[in-house]
This record gives C-alpha cells, sequence and structure tokens, in this order.
C-alpha cells in the first residue's frame, strides 16, 4: 500500500491505495462515493465518468497512482447547500433518464462539454456525448437536457 | 486486477534502463488497452514501468521547416485538440479525433497508440500516409524509423527490449495537398474502425499529380493502395477513372480475419467504397465536408 494524495471535489484527501486499483475502485471502495458507477469496465460506456483537472476520463481505465496530486471532481463534488448544479438542475428538469445508472457520468460528461465549449450546437454535443450510452434509450431528453444545461450555465453569472 | 509492483520513473532514460534489465517487465502509459487486456487476465504482469510519471515527454512541437513533434505521452485529445495540430495536420487531428471517445482520448497516449500497434486504429493509417517517423530510445542509443517499417505486424513493433517510443516526428505539411481521413464503424460511434482510409493528393490544372492511399485497420498493418495511385497518377480527375481506380483498392488489401467489426469478406467489400468516398472528397467531386453514400 501507498499514500495517495489528491483533490477531491475541492478538498485534499489522502488514501492508502494498491498499485493495481483504479481511481474508480477507489472512489467507491475506499472513499464511499459511489456517484461514478462501474458500468463495462472497458472506457466504453461513460457510467465511471469523473473530471480529472477539468477534463472528462474513464475511472475504470485510470490507475489511482495516476491521480497523485492532481485534481479529480465527481458527482459528489457538484452544487453544494441545498442547490443543485445547473446541470444537475437540467437534467432533472427534462427527466432525462430512466433507471438512471448512466446519469452521474452523463452529468458529468456534460459539465466538461459546457466548460470546454460554452456554446456547442446539437451535432457537437451529438459528437461530445457519444461515448456515454443510456441503455434505456433517453438520448431525445439528454440531448434536450444539455440545451437546457446550456442556457442555465450562461444565465448564471 | 491481480497485483503487481508499479515502478515509477521519471524520465523515459531510467524506464527504458529498468525494461532493458528485465526482460519480462512490460511499461503502461494512458493504460487503455493494457489495463483491459489486465482486467481480463489475458496478460498478467508481475511488475510494470509507470510513464506516466515520466517529464517532459507530453509536448506538441511545430516547426514550418521541421514539421511535427509529438512527445511519446502526449494524451490522444490534445493531438486532436493542438491548434498547430488543427491548422497545419487536420486530417491527423480529425483521425486522432476520431479515436474512441473523449474520456480515452484524454487518457490513451499517441506514443502508447503506435507502440501497441493495435491494427484497429485510426492514427497509424494518417501517419503513415503523413511520412512520420518514429523517434525511439533504448540501451543501444536513439532510433529513427519510418512508422511503416516501426509497425511489424498487429501488436508487432520493431520495439526491441528496452525501447521505448520517445517522439514522433511528423514531416513539414506539404503545399496545395487535400487530404481526408474516412472512418467506417460497425457498431456504436466511439467503436475501433471496420476499416479506415487515408488519402492525400494534389492536382496541377485538373490532372493528378501526387497520390497517397493508406488504408487501416483491414490489413495487419496500414497498407499503401499503390495500385490505386498508379492508375490515377499523372491522369485527368474524373468520375468513372475514380470508380475504376477505386475498384483496385479490394485486391490490394488482404484482410487479417475475420474479426468482430466485420468478415474479411465484409471488409474488402467496404474498402473500395471508403477509396471511392476519399478520393471524391479530395479530387473536388463533392463539395468538401461532405461524405457521399
Amino acid at each position: 500500500m501507498t499514500d495517495l494524495t489528491l483533490t477531491l471535489n475541492g478538498a485534499a484527501v489522502s488514501v492508502s491505495v494498491q498499485s493495481n486499483w483504479t481511481l474508480l475502485q477507489v472512489l467507491r471502495d475506499r472513499l464511499g462515493l459511489k456517484g461514478a458507477k462501474e458500468g463495462c469496465g472497458v472506457g466504453v460506456c461513460g457510467t465511471c465518468t469523473v473530471l480529472l483537472d477539468g477534463r472528462p476520463i474513464s475511472s475504470c481505465l485510470m490507475l489511482a497512482t495516476n491521480v497523485a496530486g492532481r485534481d479529480v471532481l465527481t458527482i459528489e463534488g457538484l452544487g453544494g447547500d441545498g442547490h443543485l448544479d445547473p446541470v444537475q438542475q437540467a437534467f432533472l428538469e427534462s427527466t432525462a433518464f430512466q433507471c438512471a445508472f448512466c446519469t452521474s457520468g452523463m452529468i458529468m460528461a456534460t459539465k466538461a462539454l459546457l466548460s470546454s465549449m460554452p456554446d456547442p450546437s446539437d451535432e457537437e454535443v451529438k459528437d461530445y456525448l457519444a461515448g456515454n450510452l443510456c441503455r434505456c434509450g433517453t438520448y431525445v431528453e439528454v440531448l434536450r437536457a444539455v440545451r437546457r444545461a446550456r442556457e442555465l450555465v450562461q444565465a448564471t453569472p | 486486477m491481480r497485483r503487481f509492483d508499479l515502478i515509477e520513473p521519471t524520465t523515459l532514460a531510467a524506464a527504458a534502463g529498468i525494461l532493458a534489465d528485465e526482460p519480462e517487465t512490460k511499461a503502461i502509459a494512458g493504460g487503455t488497452a493494457l489495463l483491459i487486456l489486465m482486467k481480463q487476465g489475458v496478460f498478467l504482469p508481475q511488475r510494470l514501468v509507470n510513464l506516466k510519471k515520466v517529464r517532459d515527454a507530453s509536448y506538441v512541437d511545430f516547426d514550418p521547416r521541421r514539421g511535427l513533434r509529438l512527445g511519446a505521452l502526449t494524451p490522444i485529445f490534445d493531438v486532436e485538440s493542438h491548434p498547430l495540430v488543427r491548422r497545419h495536420y487536420p486530417v491527423l487531428a480529425d483521425a486522432a479525433h476520431k479515436v474512441a471517445n473523449i474520456r480515452i482520448r484524454n487518457l490513451a497516449t499517441i506514443g502508447g497508440n503506435i507502440a501497441h500497434a493495435d491494427y484497429q486504429s485510426d492514427p497509424p493509417a494518417v501517419l503513415v500516409a503523413l511520412g512520420a517517423r518514429i523517434a525511439t530510445i533504448g540501451p543501444s542509443g536513439e532510433r529513427r524509423l519510418p512508422v511503416e517499417e516501426f509497425l511489424k505486424g498487429a501488436y508487432e513493433t520493431a520495439l526491441e527490449p528496452g525501447e521505448l517510443v520517445r517522439e514522433i516526428e511528423v514531416p513539414p505539411p506539404e503545399p496545395e495537398f487535400e487530404g481526408v481521413y474516412l472512418k467506417f464503424v460497425t457498431r456504436t460511434a466511439g467503436d475501433r474502425p471496420c476499416a479506415g482510409v487515408a488519402a492525400f493528393a494534389r492536382c496541377d490544372r485538373g490532372v493528378v499529380e501526387t497520390l497517397r492511399i493508406v488504408v487501416g485497420a483491414v490489413n495487419p498493418v496500414p497498407v499503401r493502395m499503390t495500385a490505386v495511385e498508379e492508375r490515377l497518377r499523372g491522369r485527368r480527375v474524373d468520375p468513372a477513372a475514380v470508380e475504376a481506380a477505386a475498384q483496385l483498392a479490394a485486391e490490394a488489401v488482404d484482410p487479417i480475419d475475420d474479426d468482430l467489426r466485420g468478415s474479411a469478406w465484409y471488409k474488402r467489400q467496404v474498402v473500395p467504397v471508403l477509396v471511392r468516398r476519399a478520393l471524391e472528397q479530395i479530387l473536388g467531386l463533392v463539395p468538401s465536408g461532405r461524405e457521399r453514400s
């Protein structure tokens, strides 16, 4: 076991990890953050999406040791004090989920999309989110939610 | 995933030294290929050398006379998004953009992509078509070799024990070249290619002067469509001639085998269609940016 220190959802965190643990395992099994899910385990489905230094990654394919000293944002780090992040709010308003297993990944990917591209076209949204799968097939609602999130983010000073 | 020891050197030279001393030890970079093989139990290492702690190996450098240099540990997303790559090598940026999904492109490295030599990948075909060279570092010093000599087969490279990819070098952009990378997928949007075509052309007053066409994800390594190129070189651009020349691509490929993205027979049908579409785009037979069916 080695000690790993990172910034997680804005706070410094230290945790002992084994070299063969993925970031997803550490988040879920050591730190109790169950928002990121293990779907496929091979980087295809997007349910384990978290942001590393602001960029979306598959936490199931990241060795935990590689986040030492870096900034990790999970769905648990959005919103706070009884209010939702605009992206969460938009997904809720648009009912952009059915079983919701994919939702935290969809929201984190959308969060990254809107921070790198504040005014994406529908085609750009589809291209960016193509790697986040929803087996309930709520893609139409997800697209609507991203459009709504774009409005809410733009309206936020 | 089974336990393993992880060694974390901070220079490529140190990493190469460890790999040279321990033939069973392998290097891991972005991990998007290797971790899957390890989770599946296909690859069960005792020790790995983690390249993610190596410093100064992730960079994009461009000089109009020297061309482009990509540090081995540059994430694929940085290749697609770097303003100088987009401006001077838009086809390479596009092929990088077509790899997997945004999360994988943030993790996977361009050096790892080429060193893993997965034949079902997008960048290698474009790198071959652009005449890229692979710079390596290892126990016997540094070497530079053309990417088509570096790629020996599916998952096979010219890397010797202890050697690592250090940098990918792309020659300066050639003026007045039109290029395109077309990817054909048979499953999801972010899937590996069933087939991919990189094509570059330069015409002089309606006559094809230079042509380079490379098909990826079909043969064990990217393959140049020399028969198609020779048929069209020096000829006037004409839809019927392009259609006829593209048919030669079916004979020029030798599919590795049936894979999850298509049977060998199917790939032989797909390749000439993709080659025709690529030629139509770069020879100005369809409005640019539109892909004819």
